[in-house]
């Protein structure tokens, strides 16, 4: 299995139609040929009868005539049929391999670690789902039936014309090999790093536009009038640069090879050569004919051939990207399910160290441990890696080193499904999706009852400015409504609310909101944390300063650990934030 | 569809125009060439080896012509592909940018995405591959036809005739599929915005996936995308069935004309037969001839109305006005700002965001925006930077309307910091940058320390020249937000728009960012949306805004005396310093 490539195990499910179909489509492109041995063998009939001069149409050659015509007709009808059916068969077969394909992908990527979505540009996701897939419709539906169809057009005609005349057929068919030669040299000028830089030069295309669509508010505050984001610029020209290393050294040698093999190339050598054998008595005129009729014929299904081997790389290279997609590591998922061992809901952080690469480590030798009941706050500068064990939490990614545990149980040892129902969380970054209020809020429980939404908004503060919109919980995010920072922060609360997880991690869940929301979305946390297992990543240290244990991390360490009123009594890092913070100021100005 | 197609190309139109002209030239060369079959196969069976002779060079000559101009069609093709690929693309991308905002929803955005990346690279591929055998292929069969009406009169009418029959057969059925693509197309765009959603907003996904259900989004555009794609297969297949059958039946029509009209002049008992034999066999050589390329024609069926498509996609973005720009732009030396009587509704829920707001803002003073979310603070400093046109009143800077002032001008008086700034997928430096391209080191090192961004990129291995990530994604928020203050101090303006600039910040940054501002105060005219009472202490004068009009307006101490709407406002501020998480 292993040494298969890419395209044959991508293919492999649906082998079976596919040679089916270059069965059917050859034998149909067969039928299609006798129309015009017909045609030669009429012709022959009427001249080569020496009676035909004096009586025509006698009755024996009348209704011959008819009968081959009748046939010629009846063979291009059925042939057709045959040809336009193994087109229907290819392209189901394509459809169903093409949505499976999909399935599979979407399958395997809800499984790698979620730090594989942060280094890849959701662009070349796209490009992976969407287009690479689609690009093996070249492979799937025509490939196989255009190949029948080549290969049963030229191997009749090839042996028709033998049969006819041996030595006519040799010198009718010399265009078809000088195609060869001209079309395999041009072909060797496509390297394979032409080919590389063509299809970077589309993936770097459509991260261009990506950004440039996502950054249009940027673009148009700081670019100059009408002239788009420069990025994006000059990706279309590097593109282009791309697709022109690409195509350019083809265009000539591929026209040169289509020239030799145009129909009236071939029907020019087939005359030459037949005027020559004509006048050396080697055969009559008349027999010149099924070499005039047949032999241009054999032209298109050539190119055709050659042009789907060539529109072939496409579909190949995006099969490759494919299978190394579907060969993304996976966040190991546990071999055997453990979760029924959690006997509580306590986390446990064990001599945990990350880092995302081998140099840097954004978190060093951290031992915590989170009881039920009790709020435990961490705080810190920017970039000191509170976000990132808040993530090593949520199992976004896997710790390099030692463990967290939840109820005693390793989260690696626990389902992804079963974790997820215990841990709920609210970041800094609220993501809605484009769908209504109802399936936003729903997203964790869509079997949800609007009632369970509604309690849940309502408990996030939200009921209220929902039930005021025109459409009420069916408005769609992006089309009916556009929610500000803060509205959007209190969706995802309700999200995290109608969950209702025993074990809760916020990360600077009220940052980007104003005053009014804030104190409702606090007001709604603060009801909500009741009870539970509550990280909380915090920048404004009052809104912490209650909590059980207050966790003050530096580059990657914990420096300091205890409650408010411990840590400042030390006099350390936690004090002189508190101090910068000015917490006091704004009451005593009122 | 080719007008669509003249639009994008702009100035390279007359590259298009070459070029068909050159394909449609190279279809008749090839049709006469062909014809010269007739009086060639002629004297061939009558032996007459002299005008043989003559006319096989006839026949090579032409060959040869043929191959040289094919050539030079080849090359006018791709000339049009590059011009659509570079021309066409820098074009829309112009033509976007200058798109009012608030045509940008994710609808719009999935739409744009697919028509710039596939849809153009379609269009591009049209001429090589499609035009050019398709319009030589519609030509042939014309100069065909001539030949046939000399030698069989009927087979020439019903050959000539046939053509249009056949032009409407292949009307129909394009148009009969017209609709389910339009569907299918509809379902693809939503896929790709359905995958960029379910890559970006992955973690969401995840963790609200306890009944496995989080996919069911992009697996429901997949269902649907499957629908419609099996639709497509079932109607092309019928409508190339439809258009074989049609050209065969013509087929068949006109090999029977051939030889009854055999028949009948046999009858009638013309004298020279064997000159009627030929003529029979001559011209049924020509039917073949005839149908070749018109088959050929109709394969190009399904690539045409993909194309056809992507081009309507093309006009439906080249349709949406963007905002005008003035004929003779004016500009002041003034920076006093003055919104007069200004509402704003917006076109997509005709509901009215702001309404007769009347203000004026003096050079270097700093005013603070509050109110609850919804009043209008974001839609009001969006127009001010004409990100929209006011639909009542107007805004001018130094007494110019903005309308009358050109992109440029506008952006060298204003700049702004968003609520959710926008990193491109670059370095820090290229991010920073962008508000000034030609900036020296020592001026990006300025405005890194102004904005707290020295402190990130002291910590970072690779400082200033660190990537992003997409849309900023390696960056935490704070550190986004400080990176959009220093493009924004960078450009250097006489008005700066600031959107709760240092919500997101932590307590360190936040106190080098209040005093950036102080700073600046004084200096530049500061707008700015904030909730942190440090800053909006600071400000000359306070404008407080509920459902999109001015409620309250003067400076701190007048208005923390009044008792009103900031009075509120303060002492809500002083509920959330009581706050706990746990009660």
């Amino acid at each position: 299995m292993t040494n298969k490539s890419p395209v044959d195990r991508l293919l492999l499910p649906i082998r079976g139609p596919l040679l089916f179909v270059m069965v059917l489509a050859g034998l149909g492109a067969m039928l299609t040929l006798v129309p015009l041995a017909g045609i030669a063998y009429i012709a022959k009939l009427l001249i080569g009868n020496p009676n035909t001069t004096t009586t025509l149409f006698q009755a024996n050659i009348e209704s011959e005539i008819w009968w081959v015509m009748g046939i010629s007709l009846l063979s291009l009808v059925i042939g057709t049929l045959l040809i336009v059916t193994s087109e229907l068969l290819a392209h189901l077969a394509d459809h169903k391999i093409t949505h499976s394909l999909r399935r599979s992908v979407l399958q395997r990527l809800t499984k790698v670690p979620l730090g594989w979505f942060t280094n890849q540009a959701s662009g070349d996701v796209k490009q992976a789902m969407q287009d690479d897939i689609s690009s093996l419709h070249e492979l799937t539906a025509h490939f196989y039936s255009t190949r029948g169809r080549c290969y049963g057009v030229i191997s009749l005609s090839v042996i028709y014309l033998f049969l006819m005349d041996w030595r006519m057929a040799i010198v009718s068919l010399i265009p078809f090999p000088c195609f060869y030669l001209i079309f395999g040299a041009a072909k060797k000028a496509i390297s394979e790093e032409r080919m590389k830089g063509f299809i970077s030069g589309q993936a770097l295309i459509n991260n261009a536009i990506t950004e440039f669509i996502g950054g249009i508010s940027v673009i148009k505050s700081f670019a100059v009038s009408g002239q788009a984001h420069k990025g994006y610029h000059e990706a279309v020209d590097s593109f282009l640069q791309g697709f022109l290393n690409f195509t350019r050294p083809l265009v000539a040698p591929l026209a040169n090879a289509n020239a030799v093999i145009a129909p009236i190339t071939v029907l020019g050598t087939v005359l030459t050569f037949g005027t020559l054998f004509v006048s050396f008595n080697w055969m009559d005129p008349i027999d010149l004919l099924p070499f005039i009729l047949v032999a241009p014929g054999i032209s298109s299904p050539l190119m055709l051939l050659s042009f789907s081997t060539h529109n072939l790389a496409h579909a190949t290279a995006a099969a490759d990207r494919l299978q190394a997609l579907l060969e993304t590591p996976v966040l190991t998922q546990p071999t055997v399910e453990k979760s029924n061992h959690m006997v509580n809901h306590q986390i446990c952080i064990n001599n945990l160290s990350y880092a995302y690469d081998d140099q840097n480590a954004v978190l060093k030798n951290i031992n915590l441990t989170l009881t039920p009941n009790t709020v435990t706050a961490i705080v810190g500068a920017s970039g000191s890696g509170k976000s990132t064990l808040a993530r090593l939490i949520l199992r976004f990614f896997d710790p390099s080193e030692g463990s967290i545990t939840l109820g005693g149980v390793d989260l690696r040892d626990i389902n992804t499904t079963e974790l997820y129902r215990r841990i709920g969380f609210v970041l800094q970054e609220v993501r809605l999706i484009h769908a209504s209020l109802h399936d936003n809020i729903a997203l964790g429980r869509p079997s949800a009852t609007r009632l369970d939404v509604e309690e849940a908004a309502r408990a996030a503060n939200i009921h209220q400015r929902i039930m005021d919109l025109p459409k009420g919980y069916d408005s769609i995010i992006g089309e009916d409504i556009t929610l500000s920072g803060g509205e959007q922060q209190r969706v995802s609360i309700a999200r995290a609310i109608l969950l209702d997880p025993p074990i809760l991690v916020l990360d600077e869940a009220t940052a980007s909101t104003d005053a009014e929301n804030e104190v409702v979305i606090q007001e709604s946390l603060s009801q909500f944390s009741q009870g539970r297992t509550v990280l909380v990543i915090a920048h404004k240290l009052d809104t912490i300063m209650t909590a059980n244990q207050i966790v003050v991390l530096e580059n990657g360490e914990i420096r300091e650990q205890g409650t408010h009123e411990s840590l400042l009594s030390i006099h350390g890092r936690y004090a002189q934030l508190w101090s910068l913070g000015n917490y006091q100021a704004p009451l005593e100005a009122l | 569809m080719l007008n669509t197609l003249l639009q994008l190309l702009g100035e390279d139109a007359s590259k298009f125009r070459r070029y068909a002209s050159m394909a449609i030239i190279y279809g008749l060369l090839n049709g006469l060439t062909i014809i010269s079959l007739v009086p060639l196969l002629r004297y061939l069976l009558l032996s007459e080896t002299i005008n043989t002779v003559i006319w096989l060079v006839v026949l090579l000559m032409g060959a040869l012509v043929c191959w040289r101009w094919r050539l030079r069609v080849e090359k006018a093709g791709i000339e049009v592909g590059i011009a659509l690929l570079q021309g066409g693309r820098h074009r829309l991308g112009d033509h976007i940018s200058r798109l009012p905002l608030g045509w940008f929803n994710s609808h719009n955005t999935a739409r744009l995405s697919q028509v710039i990346s596939q849809g153009i690279m379609e269009i591009a591929q049209l001429p090589a591959h499609v035009f050019t055998p398709v319009l030589s292929g519609a030509m042939t069969p014309l100069i065909i036809v001539l030949s046939l009406f000399s030698i069989n009169w009927k087979m020439g009418i019903i050959a000539l005739f046939s053509l249009p029959l056949l032009a409407i057969v292949f009307i129909i059925t394009a148009r009969l599929g017209q609709r389910i693509d339009q569907e299918f197309h509809h379902n693809t765009a939503e896929v790709s915005h359905r995958i960029i959603e379910f890559s970006q907003a992955q973690s969401v996904l995840r963790a609200f996936n306890g009944e496995g259900s989080s996919t069911d989004f992009l697996k429901k555009a997949f269902e649907s995308q499957k629908k419609s794609s099996k639709k497509i297969i079932y109607l092309s297949v019928m409508s190339v069935i439809l258009n074989a059958w049609v050209v065969q039946a013509i087929l068949a029509v006109l090999m029977i004309t051939a030889l009854l009209s055999f028949n009948s002049s046999a009858v009638i008992g013309v004298t020279n037969t064997n000159e009627i034999l030929i003529s029979i066999i001559t011209s049924l050589l020509l039917v073949n001839r005839f149908v070749e390329p018109l088959l050929d024609v109709t394969g190009y069926s399904e690539a045409i109305r993909g194309a056809r498509n992507q081009l309507k996609d093309v006009q439906g973005i080249l349709d949406i006005e963007p905002l005008p720009e003035p004929e003779k732009p004016q500009f002041s030396q003034d920076h006093t700002l003055t919104l007069n009587g200004v509402g704003f509704t917006y076109p997509e829920n005709k509901q009215s965001a702001i309404h007769d707001i009347n203000l004026s803002i003096k050079p270097g003073s700093m005013t603070a925006l509050i109110g609850p979310s919804g009043s209008g603070k974001t839609t009001l400093l969006s127009l001010i930077s004409r990100f929209f046109d006011v639909t009542e009143g107007s805004i001018s800077i130094g007494g110019i309307d903005l309308r009358q002032m050109s992109n440029e001008q506008l952006s060298e008086k204003i700049s702004q910091i968003f609520q959710t700034p926008y990193l491109f997928q670059s370095s820090i430096a290229d991010n920073i940058r962008i508000g000034k391209p030609d900036a020296s080191d020592a001026e990006i090192k300025e405005v890194a320390q102004l904005s707290g961004v020295t402190e990130i990129i002291s910590r970072l291995p690779e400082g200033l020249n660190t990537l992003v990530g997409e849309g900023g994604a390696r960056l935490s928020g704070g550190e986004r937000q400080r990176i959009s203050i220093a493009r924004a101090l960078l450009k250097d303006t006489p008005i700066l728009l600031i959107d709760e600039a240092t919500a997101a910040l932590d307590t360190e940054n936040k106190a080098i960012i209040t005093q950036t501002f102080a700073r600046l105060r004084g200096q530049k005219t500061l707008i700015i949306i904030s909730h942190q009472l440090s800053t909006i202490e600071m400000a000359d004068q306070i404008i407080f805004l509920e459902n999109g009009h001015i409620q309250e307006q003067g400076s701190p101490d007048l208005l923390s005396d009044s008792n009103g709407l900031y009075s509120h406002f303060l002492k809500q501020q002083h509920k959330i310093k009581k706050w706990k998480v746990v009660k």
